[in-house]
């Protein structure tokens, strides 16, 4: 039954072979060179330092959502760096590769520039895939499990450790991804695959199949989160936070988390098919006995089309926090902004076609899509009037996050230009596979990504105490502003001279100056990313300087996570806060009760820490490897010892523990000190096994008020 | 010009390359969308005109209140008057929601139902209004290859050409596509929008030129290694000009059965940009590859075939010598 695999196979190592280890490439051998040494010396730096116990404790075992959100967004940010350099690749190739003729260069087995097709067809759909599930999605999640459960007023997400398990089972495709460097090859077939390229006929590696797990467990992964995302926000939400006092931000994780909830099991059952044609034989999607390639594309678009809303809702979300908060005022047509994303939502599932108008189906059906798409118009249209008369009659502060937010708006406003061209079939024809329709989503993606790095400036004081350097901060914005016209007004130019995407050897001399012109634009993103980790530098040696002493960071801003202390405490709130309006922090500033303190203290009921779900993300990453790699015995040990653990956890469940009202007074009144003091230790210890001198009780009842008696069971830790 | 001078291409201007858009209507431009030659792809033009047109006057005129907005409430600079209640007004939002409902709607009938007419593939009415009762379409079968691209003749006794494609002008030319292994785009991009080719299937589409004049043609989407160079140039030619190349076709010697068709549609990089022909090929060929396709038949891949390119073409002139 199983298809056999072109190429030796041996029961104990699958498809492994040292041949697969690519030591002669002068990229990646070096590279991988330099990562052991920094992994070496990393390793030796946690160990001489004593922090292993810290960091199993307060990290690796910890189901608190503000640090599970702030390892998503170190994930991401390490795969926006490695997005970044595949890029950087590219680039550098067209630029090299251009024009006719063999260039005499000779490098690296290239007949163009340095990277053969064999290369390059890999760089590219590890940058896209990369781009969007592992950079932006990491970072998108990690910044809702951090703000959302704070903005509803709840002291964690509804699954904790559900939470820390779809964080894992991320960093556990990221392996899978960054593996494939250095063992084997990666799919060149783009990161949203093709049928039937990627049939074992036309892809006989494994690349296809590092793509197909990787994809597969971060499916998993985000599906898990949207559950708990979507589980927290209908049933945590503090007293008096109604549905119409939702901050808009949890509005667009509501309907982000919907559409990612109902798609990527599209995505997973897709991915499913192409692994049984792949490992099975069957015939799903190929060209012959019945397949039907069609079907992977729609399949894959169904998810595909959904996907992007959920990246981009969270965005708008942010750009719905920020631009009120430095304009001084209250977000404008807060009702048509959650209208209006509930229809990007809902119209996010009856677009996907237009992924293939050149496809060939009737005009019927095409014209049907194309009016879908352009609907998609209406409520995105209606949001950026929204943000700009939120700007309007107010007191606009330009600080590195506005700029950032008012960047992401233009950034939208030539993406929906070029999408109200692209939805458009005749216009589409023209443009479809070329550089143009790159250049348009790299606007959209983008926006995401100035909206995210607005909001960790806006947010970064709220979980570390102190602000990041503003100077810096600006510095990079108009450095990377400056990539992006560079790199992306060119492409738009190459769009309308006919380029067409993924070429490894872009043939007309006429692009070449365009290219340059790319290449140096690049420089600049090099630029702005030393920028970044300058500024992280020097806000982390001023901290001082820069430290919050408030609960309200800015001054000015709105929503419900400026109420708790700066840092956030690990139980967010001491006394969870009654709602009394929408932007409550502001209600409050303006009525005078920001300081007003809780007269009593009720005992809390917080979850314990668990390895397990660690335990379990590293299995998977063993699914995957094995199956990746056709090691059976290792595929079936790694997937029974998961599913072991799941069990195990399931009958064991968590009862979490009891923090007494006296200890929630004082760490409370300890909380409060830390603010106005000048103390640099930001990061307030958390999660169930820190503070030795907590009395945690298993809990019966997660209300219960007044003293609670221990029951059997009970722990003490 | 950063990387030329290091390379044995130094002869491609900065300028020339960098001039406006605007300038694409010039002879021999490198604005291949906004220079069309053909009926089809100059209707995509006309609707991408009118898009445009329609869209910038919404996204301008936001950008420009926003740069204004921007200028005018800057903290400190008391421009504006401050309103920090401000957030909500009925005229305005119901401005907001109507103006894009009201573009979108204009749009969706001048552009999107009568653009996917115009130029539906299967019977794009920007072509066949040209039809005339006595004038004689050309139908061309193209079959795409791992890399190559076939174009058959069946009205003039079965030639064949392949990575070259010539039509003569003012004639309405029909296309049925299909491919041999993996999916790709029929693309001219003066001359015609994008149509996928599938193997196994079969897909259509339509031109018309009016302008004498070499074009280029690409396969527009991922079909594996070769694609970069899987080209062809598509000559638009004189009826005269035309009926003497097919004369000089039909005198060509070689033919192909299905049988060489296979080996012909083995997986080959045209690095060097051959464009064979043969005077008759099997008749029905295309059909006959699509059943074959749709009976399981495939090409396959070899492993690492382009890690090394150097290595792959010593193969290929190995291979291919005979």
């Amino acid at each position: 039954m199983l298809v056999n695999v072109p190429g030796p196979w041996s029961p104990l190592l699958g498809r492994l072979a040292l041949s697969e280890i690519p030591y002669t490439n002068p990229i990646l051998a070096p590279l991988f060179i330099v990562i052991v040494l920094a992994g070496i010396a990393l390793i030796a730096g946690v160990t001489y330092y004593g922090k292993w116990g810290y960091l199993w404790k307060e990290w690796f075992t910890t189901v608190d959502h503000k640090k599970l959100g702030i390892m998503y967004i170190i994930l991401g940010l390490i795969m926006l760096f490695r997005g970044f350099i595949d890029g950087l690749m590219m680039r550098t190739q067209q630029a090299l590769g251009d024009g006719p003729g063999d260039n005499g260069m000779k490098l690296m087995g290239a007949i163009h520039g340095y990277l053969a097709p064999f290369h390059f067809g890999q760089i590219y759909s590890a940058h896209g895939l990369i781009m969007i599930l592992l950079a932006a999605t990491p970072l998108l999640v990690g910044l809702m499990n951090i703000i959302v459960p704070l903005q509803i007023g709840a002291r964690d997400m509804a699954y904790p450790y559900l939470n820390a398990l779809g964080l894992w089972i991320t960093t556990a495709a990221v392996f899978l991804i960054m593996i494939s460097l250095f063992v084997g090859d990666f799919s060149h077939n783009g990161w949203f695959g093709y049928a039937p390229i990627f049939e074992m006929a036309y892809s006989p590696g494994v690349g296809v199949d590092y793509w197909i797990w990787t994809l597969e467990l971060v499916a998993l992964g985000t599906t898990l989160g949207s559950i708990n995302f979507l589980a927290t926000v209908v049933k945590m939400r503090a007293p008096g936070m109604t549905w119409g006092r939702l901050p808009v931000f949890t509005w667009t994780a509501v309907s982000a988390n919907i559409i990612a909830l109902t798609s990527f099991p599209c995505l997973q059952v897709a991915l499913a098919l192409v692994g049984a044609d792949r490992y099975l034989g069957t015939h799903f999607f190929t060209a012959g006995f019945g397949g039907n390639l069609m079907l992977y594309t729609n399949l894959f678009w169904l998810w595909g089309h959904p996907e992007v809303y959920f990246v981009i809702l969270p965005a708008f979300g942010m750009l719905s926090e920020v631009i009120p908060a430095f304009s001084e005022k209250p977000i404008f047509g807060y009702i048509t902004m959650v209208l209006a994303s509930f229809a990007i939502a809902g119209v996010s599932w009856i677009v996907w076609l237009h992924h293939f108008f050149t496809m060939g189906m009737g005009p019927y059906v095409s014209t049907e899509f194309s009016i879908a798409t352009m609907l998609v118009g209406i409520p995105t249209g209606v949001k950026v009037f929204n943000w700009a008369f939120t700007l309007y009659r107010g007191r606009l502060t330009f600080s590195a996050a506005m700029l950032w937010s008012i960047g992401a708006l233009f950034l939208l406003l030539i993406g929906g230009l070029t999408g109200m061209m692209l939805a458009i079939p005749a216009i589409n024809y023209m443009v479809h596979n070329s550089v143009f329709v790159v250049a348009h989503f790299h606007m959209m993606l983008l926006c995401i990504v100035y909206a995210v790095f607005s909001a960790i400036i806006f947010w970064f004081p709220k979980i570390y105490g102190f602000k990041l350097n503003e100077v810096w901060g600006k510095i990079m914005f108009w450095l990377f502003s400056a990539g992006t016209f560079l790199v992306f007004f060119p492409m738009f130019m190459l769009g309308f001279m006919g380029e067409t995407r993924r070429l490894d050897w872009p043939f007309n001399p006429q692009w070449g100056a365009w290219f340059d012109v790319q290449e140096i634009g690049i420089f600049v993103y090099v630029l702005s990313v030393l920028a970044f980790l300058w500024m992280l530098y020097v806000s982390i040696r001023d901290r001082h300087a820069n430290r919050v002493h408030t609960a309200d960071a800015w001054g000015t801003s709105r929503s419900l996570e400026w109420l708790t202390d700066t840092p956030v405490p690990f139980y967010n709130f001491a006394m969870v806060p009654h709602i009394n309006a929408l932007d409550e922090v502001a209600w409050r500033r303006e009525h005078g009760f920001m300081d007003k303190k809780p007269d009593h203290f009720k005992a809390i009921h917080m979850p314990n820490n668990t390895p397990i779900a660690l335990y379990i993300g590293a299995l998977t990453f063993l699914v995957g490897f094995g199956l990746t790699w056709r090691v059976w015995w290792l595929t079936l040990a790694s997937l029974i010892l998961a599913v072991i653990l799941m069990i195990y956890r399931s009958n064991k469940g968590d009862p979490g523990y009891i923090i007494p009202a006296e200890k929630m007074e004082e760490m409370d009144r300890e909380s409060k000190a830390r603010m106005l003091s000048d103390d640099s230790h930001q990061v307030p210890h958390g999660g169930g096994f820190s503070g030795g001198t907590v009395t945690a009780y298993a809990a019966l009842d997660r209300d219960a008020s007044g003293p609670l008696t221990p029951p059997s069971d009970s722990r003490h830790l | 010009m950063l990387f030329r001078k290091f390379t044995r291409r130094g002869k491609y201007a900065l300028a020339p390359a960098l001039t406006l858009p605007l300038a694409g209507c010039a002879k021999g431009s490198p604005w291949w969308i906004f220079d069309p030659k053909g009926v089809g792809a100059h209707a995509s033009f006309i609707y991408m005109m009118i898009d445009v047109g329609v869209m910038l006057a919404i996204v301008g005129v936001t950008a420009l209140l926003i740069v204004w907005f921007m200028w005018k409430y800057r903290k400190g600079s008391n421009r504006g008057a401050y309103d920090g209640k401000w957030a909500h007004s009925n005229t305005l939002e119901v401005a907001f929601w109507g103006i894009p409902i009201i573009a979108v709607g204009f749009l969706a009938w001048a552009v999107s139902v009568n653009g996917s007419f115009a130029v539906n593939p299967y019977n794009p009415t920007a072509v066949t209004k040209h039809l005339k009762p006595n004038g004689d379409p050309i139908d061309i079968d193209v079959i795409a290859t791992d890399w190559q691209w076939l174009f058959i003749y069946p009205q003039y006794h079965h030639i064949a050409i392949a990575n070259k494609l010539v039509i003569p002008a003012h004639t309405p030319v029909f296309f049925r596509l299909t491919s041999t292994a993996v999916t790709t785009d029929f693309f001219v991009p003066q001359l015609i929008g994008m149509i996928d080719v599938m193997p196994g299937m079969r897909t259509k589409d339509a031109l018309m030129s009016d302008h004498l004049g070499s074009y280029q043609g690409i396969a527009a989407d991922y079909c594996g290694a070769g694609m970069s160079w899987m080209l062809f140039k598509t000559h638009v030619v004189s009826k005269a000009d035309f009926d003497r190349w097919t004369q000089m076709m039909e005198n060509n010697p070689d033919t192909m059965s299905y049988q060489q068709f296979n080996r012909f549609a083995e997986p080959y990089i045209n690095v060097h940009e051959k464009t064979p022909a043969w005077g008759r090929v099997e008749p029905g060929l295309f059909d006959h590859v699509m059943l074959e396709v749709m009976n399981g038949k495939k090409w396959p891949l070899p492993m690492f075939m382009t890690e090394n390119m150097f290595h792959y073409l010593k193969i290929q002139a190995a291979e291919h010598r005979a």
